[in-house]
């Protein structure tokens, strides 16, 4: 079993966009050469996540709004005040929530080489802070 | 839309050309984030809904020995993108500032002056050092964009940064625009008598303490009462963000939130600033 890691950037274009990285995916588990065994794709970010559902207009515009009526951007947040480490307002409490909700990962098999999914299975880099610079990866653990 | 105050310290096109500036941002400044393309900076604009935005250099050699981005690096910037309008900073403690800022507004085609009496560490009401940066500026017909109040940057002193200080100088220089930012929190209301009493004094919303924009701005404003931006003061506030202490879209929606009439919100994210910017028949 061999490891490698495929990092990989994503400029965001707004607040809150669910994009679809699932040919991208695919094409970095082809292109690593993995036969059999997994691969885990992870975002580096914590008001970003990463999640699975069929690829449909409606579904992401469901889930979004799901997101927004969990966490809402009006409640009183402890996260909510100047972060000193970074030298900003840290006032991102919904989008830190909306990512927990979701998660950080997810993880396929791979079969001959190929990624191996549900035929109504998308992978989505979700954005929840943009719009941003943001890096996500995936580690293939195959022979 | 304009947003009237933001710091272009995370573009990392300005950081591959100066090695320098990352300790400046950090040191000085005190903002620890990694840098972003110039896409991103120009995306957090158009997502508070902004078009363009002013873009601030601060020179801090007397204080700190090094500038938070020079007056050259904004006028690369604006070779870079549209979405910038680019203003100068000199340091009144420097020899010369008032010509340099002439020479710079003039070459690199900048409209305003920014000026951060805390962390550049002059006193607003020198005569000697900082009158004449004044006076260059209302020679040159363009806004100075002037830091009051709470100073997050870690070698800011706020005592510097008392609105009531630039009354000396709002006396000696009335055909000088005059920008307060922050609303000077926590001295509001010492920032508001002077708008109301100065014509040329203007007010930008970037209110940072703790909370929320949308919960800082209601805070401040619902002290002096919001009816008094339509009633007296409708032609002296100009939205700014002060990104990337925080983004340009939390503010904006801040702004937004608090219920102003339409004829007033308008004033306050684009005609105040264009007519104080004078962009009138631009594409602003």
């Amino acid at each position: 079993m061999r490891s490698q890691i495929i990092r990989f950037g994503i400029q965001t274009t707004g607040d809150t966009k669910m994009i679809d990285i699932t040919e991208r995916v695919r094409q970095m588990v082809r292109d690593s050469g993995a036969q059999n065994g997994q691969a885990l794709v992870m975002t580096l970010h914590t008001t970003t996540a990463i999640t699975v559902n069929e690829g449909l207009p409606d579904l992401e515009d469901d889930i979004v709004e799901m997101l927004q009526e969990l966490a809402p951007a009006d409640r009183n947040y402890r996260h909510a005040r100047f972060l000193h480490s970074d030298g900003q307002m840290a006032v991102n409490a919904p989008s830190h929530l909306r990512g927990a909700l979701l998660g950080f990962q997810c993880a396929f098999p791979i079969e001959d080489g190929e990624l191996v999914m549900g035929g109504r299975q998308t992978i989505y880099f979700v954005e929840l802070d943009g719009p941003l610079y943001r890096e996500a990866l995936v580690q293939v653990m195959a022979t | 839309m304009i947003d009237f105050h933001t710091h272009p310290v995370q573009v990392a096109d300005l950081f591959d050309d100066d090695p320098t500036l990352t300790r400046a941002v950090q040191d000085v400044f005190g903002l620890w984030m990694s840098p972003q393309p110039l896409r991103t900076y120009e995306l957090h604009i158009e997502e508070a809904g902004a078009d363009k935005a002013v873009a601030v250099p601060l020179d801090c050699t007397t204080a700190h020995g090094m500038t938070v981005v020079s007056n050259a690096q904004i006028a690369r910037l604006m070779e870079l993108t549209d979405r910038v309008i680019g203003f100068a900073s000199v340091d009144p403690g420097q020899e010369g500032a008032a010509d340099t800022l002439k020479r710079d507004v003039r070459e690199y085609g900048l409209r305003g002056l920014k000026l951060d009496p805390a962390l550049q560490q002059f006193d607003v009401a020198d005569a000697d050092r900082a009158f004449p940066v004044y006076q260059a500026a209302a020679e040159l017909g363009i806004p100075l964009l002037i830091d009051c109040g709470l100073s997050w940057a870690p070698k800011g002193r706020a005592e510097l940064a008392r609105p009531l200080a630039l009354e000396p100088a709002i006396h000696a220089f009335p055909e000088l625009q005059i920008v307060i930012s922050h609303f000077a929190w926590p001295w509001v209301d010492e920032a508001v008598a002077l708008a109301l009493k100065h014509r040329n004094v203007h007010l930008e919303t970037s209110i940072l303490n703790s909370g929320t924009p949308p919960e800082s701005l209601r805070l401040a404003l619902d002290r002096i009462g919001i009816d008094l931006l339509d009633r007296s003061l409708h032609a002296q506030v100009v939205f700014g963000s002060d990104y990337p202490r925080v983004d340009p879209k939390r503010v904006a929606d801040g702004v937004r939130g608090l219920g102003l009439r339409p004829a007033l919100e308008r004033k306050v994210f684009n005609d105040n600033a264009v007519r104080l910017l004078r962009l009138e028949g631009t594409a602003a």
